[in-house]
């Protein structure tokens, strides 16, 4: 393998470009238009533009994604995470052309990207699974009959459902009608298909994946597990390897569960098995996603492995090289969001002004913006992925704490007051949280030193931060000053002055003189006469123009020295004012 | 490297004179203001010349006869008020960009008083300011040298929001001839302008250069370079508009396409050519109308067959020396337009110590 072809942006595009150069394949960049300065355009060898801003049109435009391929010859397409990653038809598109596919073979994608269909597989490999149907539900009525058997509260799920989009929780039977309705709308929208299924809502549970490898050379690795239990609205925030509350015994147990399905559904390449685990270290399995993970660098930086080059290894066919890993010390990935935590988690696409990133010992940022950059609002919102690794997982949340302490990010709101809330919280601390915990538990109070400027009780006040230097030391100190609301920039000033001072320019001996060379015209006045500074004596034609030659200061004219028809030299005196 | 002005409210003489007359700007105050290098006194004991403060270093005397300032105001407080304004078309500094102000008038806007502006006779003379007023944003133009070679007008306005340097000959004054006083007026503004990143705009109706025999003598030729070299060397955006007369070598120093004006557009009324008609026909036919039957009337039809050739701009647009024939109520618009264009344009000079503008 000598090229390869990112079907992907943001972060993740630049985490797979990285890679590919370490391993000197060329790397070929495909963009979309608001993307053609972004940071993964400028590091590959080339880049393509692949359309407009949506995605559809875009980074989900299968046919121009492979003209790109066929163009620039490139051997492999790595498609990241989200956008095609998981979409067997692609993947079939990919490997019809003669190219390779880095991932999973398109029928384990679209085995496992069923969830009904997951959950069977995982049934025949004898994994246990969250209790609910084997087959999509569509009678409303059917779904109350297996809610009142599950218990409440249950989850009705989209089949394809994926990201957070596509579930709804139903507390009481009176609401299925209602949440089945809006999962199939969400459904269709999303996945184009509505199809839904049921499952039992556990509560208090850790979301705890399996990181899996599997080559063509029947090598089935299992590379610890993920512990991605603080998430808000299905998302994961922090995720961490390897879990707090899984004993080795308990970890070797799920890998090799995690590693039965993938023997199940004829598995290759990176893939993520999911559970959900209670206290006690039972778990459930939940899905298998078929592609690398966001959170896949907390693996790498326990046990050393670069996944992305096991991947581009093991699509190649060659064997893996992470056999007989072991994990070593802990480590915590938090992802850097624009998006509000004070509003909702609202998105908030935006330009970054100031922008500094944390490093030091056991520190890694994956990441893409840089100060001055747009973030887009057509695509998600993650900024970058700050992953620290230390010994311990104490060691590792101070170590943590510290690189969110340096990270600076101005310009727009973004995810880092809930990472420094959730890891000073005693229950994130002796890991006792769990999947509904962030939402349940954590208040962000506004009032800490990176919250916005503005204190809602003192609207009209701007916070404003100066540093001060008092007997030698160095002090930041915070005011609050009346907010006189943004500057109207065309409330400058921009008054117009009084007409500059006109006047004599000095007291002349009355004499007015000819301008230029010329003839003289006509002649207005006649001795005697009264005239106003303003006033035309006479009139000049000079250089094919008339020229009218001013009185210069009121008076009478007491001489005229000129008649029409007459040639004036320049600075000849024409008349005399007194 | 930042704009500078100098408000002199009081006096200010001898070695201080040289403070203000380094700045960008000087601003006087009538009557309690004085600038000069020797004093009255000094004058009368050297020279036996007798003469008041006012008329040695006045304010109106150094705006209207020495040039040594740029505006003139009452008192002190209108002074500030002045500068105030004034900054209000200047950046901060060479490397940023005037302020911008949200415009309030339209960019689209055009003015049927354009259209009549040109004196059907072409030796009537017209208001040049009239002109720049009617196409300025909210006829904003804030005249610099007002009183000093009134032949030529420069000064500051905006077009859609952006400060525009405005450089035109002024026909009511002197024909709208260039003169020593106007070539280095022009230049100095001229090159003001490209200092901070001020596009010029220049309105050219010139018959020539002032003739005569002090002219030639006081130096012409050189001042006259001053201005065409600090054209020459302006790499701000230059777009030049001919309303009616562009003559010979006058013309050339008026930002014409042959000293790379980024765009030149051109009114119906333009004559564009070497010399008018009567001159050039003078000179061409000298023999063919000598040998005429009725040599007055030869000429006149020769001077009829020039001005039917060359008075108008269509042979120059032919040669590229005019990039555009406009309604003359369209010149704002499409100044706008041009100016839009040209926002981006980013010229860079062969490095060197410095030019060597002909001083």
């Amino acid at each position: 393998m000598k090229s390869v072809l990112v079907a992907n942006r943001g972060e993740i595009a630049v985490r797979i470009i990285r890679t590919a150069r370490e391993m000197g394949l060329r790397t070929i960049a495909v963009y979309s238009e608001p993307d053609r300065d972004a940071y993964h355009a400028q590091l590959a060898d080339q880049a393509w533009n692949i359309g407009p801003a949506p995605a559809g049109q875009s980074y989900l435009n299968i046919e121009r994604i492979l003209e790109v391929a066929a163009e620039t010859e490139a051997e492999a397409i790595h498609p990241g995470y989200g956008f095609l990653s998981e979409n067997a038809a692609f993947a079939r598109a990919v490997t019809d052309a003669g190219r390779i596919w880095v991932g999973p073979p398109p029928a384990a994608i679209a085995a496992m990207g069923d969830k009904v269909a997951s959950r069977r597989i995982a049934i025949e490999a004898g994994v246990p699974v969250v209790p609910g149907t084997e087959s999509p539900l569509e009678d409303p009525a059917e779904i109350v009959k297996v809610a009142d058997r599950l218990g409440y509260p249950v989850l009705i799920k989209a089949s394809r459902a994926g990201g957070g989009r596509g579930m709804r929780i139903v507390h009481h039977p009176s609401e299925i009608q209602e949440a089945m309705a809006s999962a199939q709308r969400e459904a269709d929208a999303y996945f184009s298909s509505p199809e839904v299924y049921l499952e039992k809502l556990l509560t208090d549970v850790h979301h705890i994946e399996a990181q899996i490898l599997v080559d063509s050379h029947h090598n089935y690795v299992y590379l610890g597990e993920r512990d991605c239990s603080v998430q808000r609205r299905h998302q994961k925030l922090i995720e961490e390897a390897p879990s707090a509350i899984l004993s080795l015994p308990q970890s070797q147990e799920l890998g090799e569960a995690a590693l039965r399905i993938a023997r199940t559904c004829e598995y290759r390449n990176a893939g993520t098995v999911e559970f959900l685990a209670d206290s006690s270290g039972s778990f459930y399995f939940l899905e298998m996603n078929t592609r690398l993970q966001v959170e896949h660098t907390v693996t790498e930086m326990v046990t050393g492995v670069d996944l992305v080059r096991e991947q581009l290894r093991i699509a190649a066919g060659r064997p893996t090289s992470a056999i007989g890993l072991r994990a070593d010390g802990h480590a915590i990935e938090m992802r850097i969001n624009a998006e509000d935590p004070y509003n909702n988690y609202m998105p908030t696409p935006g330009r970054i002004i100031g922008y500094r990133e944390p490093a030091g010992p056991g520190v890694r940022v994956d990441g893409w913006v840089s100060a001055g950059v747009t973030i887009p609002r057509f695509y998600d919102n993650l900024l970058a992925k700050l992953v620290v690794w230390a010994p311990t997982r104490t060691q590792a949340i101070g170590r943590a704490k510290r690189a969110l302490h340096e990270y600076q990010i101005t310009g727009v709101p973004t995810t880092i007051p809930v990472h420094r809330t959730v890891l000073d919280h005693p229950d994130f601390i002796s890991a006792r949280h769990h999947t509904g915990w962030l939402e349940g538990e954590i208040i962000l109070t506004p009032s800490e030193p990176e919250a916005p400027g503005s204190l809602p009780e003192e609207e009209g006040v701007l916070r404003q931060d100066m540093t001060v230097e008092i007997s030698g030391r160095r002090f930041v100190v915070s005011y609050w000053e009346p907010d006189v609301g943004q500057e109207d920039p065309s409330a400058k000033v921009r008054r117009r002055p009084p007409k500059p001072a006109k006047g004599p320019v000095v007291a002349s001996d009355g004499a007015v003189t000819s301008p230029m060379q010329g003839t003289i015209v006509k002649v207005n006045v006649k001795v005697g006469d009264r005239v106003d500074a303003e006033d035309t004596i006479c009139v000049l034609e000079a250089m094919k123009m008339e020229n009218a030659v001013a009185a210069g200061q009121a008076g009478n004219v007491v001489e005229l020295r000129i008649e029409a028809g007459d040639s004036v030299a320049a600075g000849a005196v024409v008349a005399v004012i007194r | 490297m930042i704009p500078q002005i100098s408000v002199i409210m009081g006096p200010c003489a001898g070695g201080a004179v040289y403070s203000p007359a380094l700045t960008d700007f000087v601003i006087q105050v009538s009557e309690t203001g004085h600038l000069f290098i020797t004093g009255p006194d000094v004058i009368k004991a050297v020279t036996g010349e007798d003469v008041s403060f006012e008329e040695l270093g006045g304010a109106m005397i150094h705006a209207s006869t020495s040039g040594v300032v740029h505006f003139v105001f009452a008192e002190d407080a209108l002074a500030l008020d002045g500068v105030r304004y004034l900054i209000s078309f200047l950046p901060q500094n060479n490397l940023e960009l005037p302020a911008y102000f949200t415009p309030t008038d339209l960019p689209s806007r055009t003015d049927d008083l354009l259209d009549q502006i040109i004196p059907d006779s072409s030796n009537q003379p017209y208001d040049m300011t009239a002109l720049i007023e009617t196409i300025l944003d909210d006829g904003e133009y804030f005249q610099v040298h007002e009183h000093w070679a009134r032949n030529l007008l420069v000064g500051l306005g905006r077009l859609d929001g952006h400060t525009v340097g405005v450089v035109a000959n002024q026909p009511s004054v002197l024909a709208g001839t260039l003169d020593i006083d106007a070539a280095q007026k022009g230049a100095r503004f001229v090159r003001f302008c490209d200092a901070f990143n001020i596009p010029l705009v220049t309105f050219v109706d010139v018959p020539g250069v002032l003739p005569g025999v002090d002219q030639e003598h006081g130096g012409i030729i050189r001042h006259g370079a001053k201005l065409l070299y600090a054209y020459c060397e302006a790499t701000v955006p230059r777009v030049s508009v001919i309303t009616r007369k562009a003559y010979g070598g006058a013309y050339l120093v008026m930002n014409a396409r042959g000293i790379r004006a980024d765009l030149v557009l051109a009114w119906p009324s333009a004559e564009i050519a070497v010399m008018g008609a009567s001159g050039a026909v003078n000179v061409i036919f000298r023999r063919e109308i000598a040998q005429a039957a009725d040599p007055e009337q030869r000429r006149s039809e020769l001077i009829g067959e020039y001005e039917e050739e060359f008075n108008n701009p269509y042979k120059a647009a032919e040669l590229g020396l005019v990039d555009a024939v406009i309604e003359p109520r369209e010149t704002r618009p499409q100044l706008i337009a041009a100016l839009e264009m040209l926002r981006s344009k980013r010229e860079a000079l062969p490095s060197k110590k410095h030019g060597n503008i002909p001083l």
